[in-house]
């Protein structure tokens, strides 16, 4: 189909439909990561808390020990078995400890991933600015001047966006990080 | 007399770990919310080790050193930044600032508590 005219309403419309459900999808899209970073600080509160009480008890389960060691009162294979135990809780207290500390990565990452949604609805709302002030009687050469300019803008406006969200979790080693002393 | 260690952390979670483990080798720790909080702190209470992160809201790490290297009683006192950050030039920064020495997260405790005796003993 050939047109005389540039399709300008058409074209408006498109713009105004892209930018509205754009910024709906990403509405939700923020609305659900900021969910998810409450119910992961609400699990990571929980299972701190629990691993503190479980801990309590164990430290003094084992005092209890002691002194039934100290007192001679368990046998030498006993004994051995207590220590060997001792030695495995505290292994994985230590590993629980690193694993506890997952959260403030991922909530980091999650922040920055909102921010990222929310400037992109940023964008998507300037997309919408531009479709409502086209002239429906404008000129190839207007429109062009203004497709032009939005292109710009959208650069701009990008170029800030990725600017202000430097990744600072790149961690790759889940056991534990680097140390450097200066 | 135990020594104190002022650990500064947005992440409630990570503030008690780092406290849990601190406090499991023997020594007594103070903790702020924020850079600008653990300022407060370290000014209220002169301590042992300052051990701070960097990205938090109101002063970041890098800030939270050079506002405290500024202050006389803190010119010498061991500053450790404990962040996710690891580039070398992160790094490169908080050595300028002042900082002692660097740890990326997650901690290790036997490795963290290894590096604080060596620190401050």
């Amino acid at each position: 189909m050939a047109l005389s005219t540039l399709p300008m309403d058409e074209l408006r419309r498109l713009l105004q439909g892209l930018a509205k459900n754009g910024k709906q999808h990403l509405v939700e899209v923020e609305a659900d990561l900021v969910q998810t970073t409450l119910l992961l600080t609400e699990a990571i509160e929980k299972l701190g808390s629990s691993f503190m009480a479980i801990h309590g008890a164990v430290v003094a389960q084992q005092n209890e020990l002691d002194l039934m060691l100290a007192s001679k009162r368990l046998s030498e294979i006993e004994s051995e078995k207590v220590l060997k135990y001792r030695q495995k809780i505290a292994e994985e207290v230590d590993a629980a400890v690193t694993g506890l500390q997952f959260q403030d990565m991922t909530s980091q990452l999650i922040a920055r991933t909102v921010k990222r949604v929310v400037g992109l609805r940023d964008l998507l709302a300037a997309l919408e600015a531009y479709g409502d002030v086209m002239n429906t009687d404008g000129n190839h050469e207007d429109v062009a001047k203004l497709l032009e300019a939005m292109n710009k803008s959208l650069s701009t406006k990008s170029g800030e966006l990725a600017g202000g969200l430097r990744q600072a979790v790149q961690q790759q080693d889940m056991h534990s990080g680097d140390i450097e002393l200066f | 007399m135990a020594k104190t260690i002022l650990a500064v952390d947005d992440s409630g979670s990570l503030r008690q770990m780092v406290a849990f483990s601190l406090n499991a080798a023997g020594y007594q720790v103070i903790e702020a919310v924020d850079g600008q909080d653990g300022l407060n702190k370290a000014k209220d209470q002169i301590v042992d080790l300052v051990l701070t992160d960097q990205n938090m809201p109101n002063m970041d790490g890098l800030t939270l050193i050079k506002s405290l290297r500024a202050l006389d009683t803190y010119k010498t006192v061991p500053i450790l930044m404990l962040t996710t950050e690891s580039s070398d030039e992160m790094k490169a920064q908080g050595r300028a600032a002042g900082a002692t020495g660097w740890l990326v997260k997650p901690f290790d405790p036997k490795r963290l508590i290894d590096v604080v005796k060596k620190v401050i003993g």
